[in-house]
């Protein structure tokens, strides 16, 4: 209960979740999401594209966004949340990324968040905004 | 039926209905690690699971233009989803403009269990414009 009523103060930061990315991981977010671009799994096609080799699913590294607000807010993301965000750079195999959060605003009916992935070295991968029911 | 490459706006693709089965969820889990969703009660799915079902059916009815780069993407949850749950996708253009040679396109989504509306969403893609241009 404190953690939620904390949850509901400006400037609070959320609890972050720190994840590696690796190539299984990819390989089977690919598998559940049907998005078999070669960019996600062909390291000699992915050399060749702008990005010079594998990157991740823009999607799978948001999830880590969305396991952060599950843990904080509980089911109320589940059942109300909205999350609006860019895609800024690609997370590779073998990057460590942080999902982080911090309370921008409070409403008398929704908690607003300002959210985003980086890198291990700084680099901000995702931004954008989350808004969950109180 | 349009290909992403060739969809206009106002277009929309057929609706495509999936299960949430043991072995998809487990695949999905295996690849996001999902921590937070176990400790809700009720055997409930990680939502943005269902955002990556609602993305296989786009790519399923529509194609992923090569060279195709995820700009951007809202969501909106609406109820909670549990492993053995139906889901229906729905998906059209909502907007799609050129600059440069590139096409940035609008897809609007919408996921329903039944009657209920359990997600809503839009993503923005961007593709080379001559993706759908053949050989």
């Amino acid at each position: 209960m404190t953690q939620q009523r904390t949850l509901t103060e400006v400037g609070t930061a959320l609890p972050p979740v720190t994840k590696t990315i690796t190539q299984p991981k990819i390989d089977s977010y690919a598998r559940a999401s049907g998005d078999l671009n070669p960019l996600h799994l062909d390291p000699h096609f992915a050399a060749t594209t702008q990005f010079g080799g594998i990157i991740a699913h823009g999607m799978l590294v948001l999830a880590y966004v969305s396991e952060m607000l599950t843990a904080a807010f509980g089911e109320a993301w589940l059942t109300g949340g909205r999350l609006k965000v860019r895609f800024r750079a690609p997370a590779r195999p073998g990057d460590t990324v942080t999902a982080s959060g911090k309370v921008t605003s409070v409403t008398g009916r929704a908690v607003v968040c300002a959210v985003e992935c980086s890198s291990a070295a700084g680099e901000v991968l995702i931004s954008g905004e989350a808004e969950v029911p109180v | 039926m349009p290909t992403l490459a060739t969809a206009q706006k106002g277009d929309s693709f057929p609706p495509a209905t999936f299960e949430l089965t043991h072995d998809w969820v487990q695949e999905y889990v295996a690849a996001a690690e999902d921590g937070a969703i176990g400790r809700l009660t009720g055997g409930l799915v990680p939502p943005m699971a269902v955002a990556a079902l609602a993305i296989r059916a786009l790519l399923e009815q529509s194609g992923l233009p090569p060279g195709t780069l995820h700009a951007g993407q809202e969501l909106a949850f609406a109820a909670p989803v549990s492993e053995g749950d139906s889901l229906t996708v729905t998906a059209s253009v909502a907007s799609r403009g050129e600059r440069a040679g590139w096409v940035l396109m609008g897809v609007e989504l919408a996921v329903d269990r039944a009657s209920e509306r359990v997600m809503t969403g839009r993503a923005t893609i961007s593709f080379p414009a001559d993706a759908g241009v053949p050989a």
